[in-house]
């Protein structure tokens, strides 16, 4: 029962809130004026989009087998590869989302920096009121 | 054929340690090494693709695998044709790049960084390009995305360089976080981020599809092909190059208006044609997807031409025609949506690729001679640079030679790329495409010719300063003379042009790609996969 209420019913609220955070977060960069703001809802939007590809790799504590982490101990058999490939947690996304979780920094950095070079020129972060170019 | 390989897998590695070699010698305070530094790497990379292109030729598509791994369990870098030929061009043009950044060095003030970023910007281009792999396309998109926002607001004393650096790099980030979730969802659903790997389970997965599965790949297309179009600014995504290009230093709109849009236009076709190819899971869906992208192209073509004409600034004028001409491009490249007639399909896809190519170096020399010129004027307004370019005759000659060459006259390569594109949609008996490609090629000429008209034969302007170095003319007016020799040999070079398009339309040609790659898989590894093509 235990089981049960933490495989379905959390990971549907998981979920939604995934979803919830994603429809916000690009509200926030699309419709909010302010450039920090913009950049907070980018930042929101990079973590949905990462804890989406986990859940994608994650693995559901099914009929009493337990998932465990994706590393053979032992020298592998047949019989060992197919017992870890129906327990093992797919390594493959976590890996993705560290170099995405990087990337993100340095984008983030990125946009921080230029946003005090655009208070520096313009004494404001309002985007209504940065457009000096005509788009 | 084994240096070939070698260079494949040297080429990224080798030019990124050129990049980050540069601010550690600026402690011996030279001013000339950052520039030399740059040359060294554009002139490798100019080498290896050009040793790429020849292995290519000689022995088909190549896969090289990064720390021996197998493709699907590690990254790898395949190329075929099609993107031997777009590594080669975009080599060449940006080792003509590095040279006028030298030239161009008055207006910066602290070169070591900008090298660093432009050959940053190139190794993003080649790894977009060469890679094998959809997540490592992620990766190099993002090497490519940060070093051009960095570019772009390079001169950071100009509020309005800044501005459009903000808006093209907050924009640009929901793209590639977007883009990243494409990659997830294809992982999720085919078990491979691996473009060979993907196309063949696409294709095998066919028999037993289900809707989820269909719906899935479909979001995942979608997802990738909004980040693609933004890339390379097809309309609706265009709002930020007409900003982002002229603010950027010229070398860099350059860099930015003849390469990296390259790259958006680039991908699209390897996801449309070789990893969903026409009879994959998307089989029937994938047709209107490319229809979408024919209409994006050519309104995308006609907004661009129509803006054109309504520019003072010689820059944003360029900027427009790049939006113009990427449609074009997109035009070409979405023909697939011809059902049946892969001949016209392949006309019409090498008339693409002809496309780009002739794009690419004559908005590059474009963006390159009008630096020149504005240099002189000291303006960027039309007005202002009235005849300018009656004091300088050579890079007046070889803008107009550029011009030429974009409005699609006889003899020049850009003619023959409108002509393939057009002649492939009347063969396919889809009239409307031939005629929307003149219609284009017609509004986009008085742009031109205002360009032409008011820097070279209108009389008035007096130059504001002599300059003082002009070595730099005559490397552009050899570009020109490409675009012609290009032009005239044409009949002689087609083929070249014509197996990039077999690489990427016909059944051969893909199954070529597939099996490279999927040859290198050991046997005993094949059984975890689950599939024989």
């Amino acid at each position: 029962m235990a089981v049960d209420f933490a495989g379905t019913y959390l990971l549907l609220v998981l979920l939604s809130s995934l979803l919830v955070n994603f429809v916000l977060s690009i509200y926030g960069i699309f419709f909010k004026p302010h450039f920090t703001k913009k950049v907070i809802a980018l930042t929101i939007l990079s973590d949905t989009l990462n804890t989406f590809a986990i859940y994608i790799g994650y693995r559901r504590w099914l009929e009493g087998v337990n998932p465990r982490p994706p590393v053979l101990t032992t020298t592998p058999t047949w019989e060992s590869i197919t017992e870890f490939s129906r327990r093992a947690v797919d390594p493959l996304p976590q890996a993705l989302v560290l170099t995405a979780v990087v990337i993100g920094l340095a984008v983030t950095l990125f946009l921080v920096f230029l946003g005090y070079i655009l208070y520096m020129h313009y004494g404001t972060l309002d985007m209504r009121e940065i457009r000096r170019l005509k788009g | 054929m084994e240096l070939a390989m070698q260079m494949l897998g040297l080429l990224t590695p080798v030019l990124i340690i050129h990049a980050f070699v540069i601010p550690i010698l600026k402690l011996l305070k030279s001013t000339r090494l950052p520039g030399v530094i740059a040359l060294m790497g554009s002139g490798f990379a100019v080498v290896a693709t050009s040793i790429i292109f020849y292995g290519v030729q000689e022995g088909g598509p190549m896969v090289y695998t990064y720390g021996g791994w197998p493709p699907h369990f590690g990254i790898v870098y395949e190329v075929d044709y099609y993107n031997a030929l777009l590594g080669f061009l975009t080599a060449w043009i940006m080792l003509v790049i590095v040279i006028y950044s030298m030239w161009y060095e008055h207006h910066i003030d602290d070169p070591s960084w900008y090298y660093v970023l432009l050959i940053g910007l190139e190794t993003g281009i080649l790894g977009c390009l060469y890679t094998g792999d959809a997540f490592n396309l992620f990766v190099m998109l993002e090497v490519l995305s940060i070093t051009a926002y960095g570019l772009v607001a390079y001169h950071r004393d100009r509020a309005e360089a800044v501005e459009a650096a903000a808006k093209y790099a907050l924009i640009g980030a929901v793209a590639t976080s977007l883009y990243f979730t494409a990659v997830v969802l294809l992982y999720a659903g085919y078990g491979s981020v691996n473009m060979a790997v993907l196309s063949i389970y696409s294709r095998t997965y066919v028999a037993k599809v289900s809707a989820a599965f269909k719906y899935l790949s479909l979001l995942s297309v979608a997802l990738a092909l909004w980040v693609f179009t933004y890339k390379s600014a097809l309309v609706p995504n265009h709002f930020w190059l007409p900003d982002a290009h002229p603010e950027a230093p010229t070398p860099v709109s350059a860099a930015l208006s003849g390469l990296v849009v390259n790259v958006g236009v680039y991908a699209t076709a390897r996801f449309l044609y070789t990893i969903f190819g026409p009879d994959s899971t998307i089989a029937s869906y994938r047709e209107v997807v490319l229809l979408v992208v024919f209409i994006l192209g050519a309104i995308s073509g006609i907004i661009g031409a129509l803006m054109m004409m309504a520019q003072r600034d010689i820059k944003r004028l360029l900027a427009y025609s790049t939006v113009c001409h990427i449609g074009i491009a997109y035009m070409g490249i979405s023909a697939g949506f011809i059902i049946g007639n892969e001949e016209a399909i392949r006309l019409a896809v090498m008339g693409g690729i002809v496309h780009i190519v002739a794009h690419g170096i004559a908005k590059a020399l474009l963006f390159m001679s009008s630096g020149v010129l504005i240099d002189a004027a000291g303006s960027r307004d039309l007005d202002e640079m009235k005849g300018i370019g009656r004091y300088h005759p050579l890079t007046s000659i070889s803008m107009i030679l550029g011009f030429f060459s974009l409005a699609g006259l006889i003899p020049f390569i850009g003619f023959y790329s409108k002509l393939l594109i057009a002649l492939g949609y009347i063969n396919s008996g889809f009239i409307l495409g031939a005629v929307l490609i003149i219609v284009i090629s017609a509004l986009s000429i008085p742009g031109y010719l205002k360009a032409i008209s008011a820097v070279v034969f209108s009389t008035g302007g007096e130059p504001r300063q002599r300059l003082e170095k002009t070595w730099i003319e005559p490397i552009l007016f050899a570009m020109a003379l490409s675009l012609l020799v290009l032009g005239v040999l044409f009949q002689y070079l087609w083929p070249v042009y014509d197996e990039a398009s077999k690489a990427l339309v016909t059944v051969d040609g893909v199954n070529e790609y597939i099996s490279r790659a999927w040859n290198l898989i050991p046997v005993e590894l094949k059984l975890f996969m689950g599939v024989t093509p």
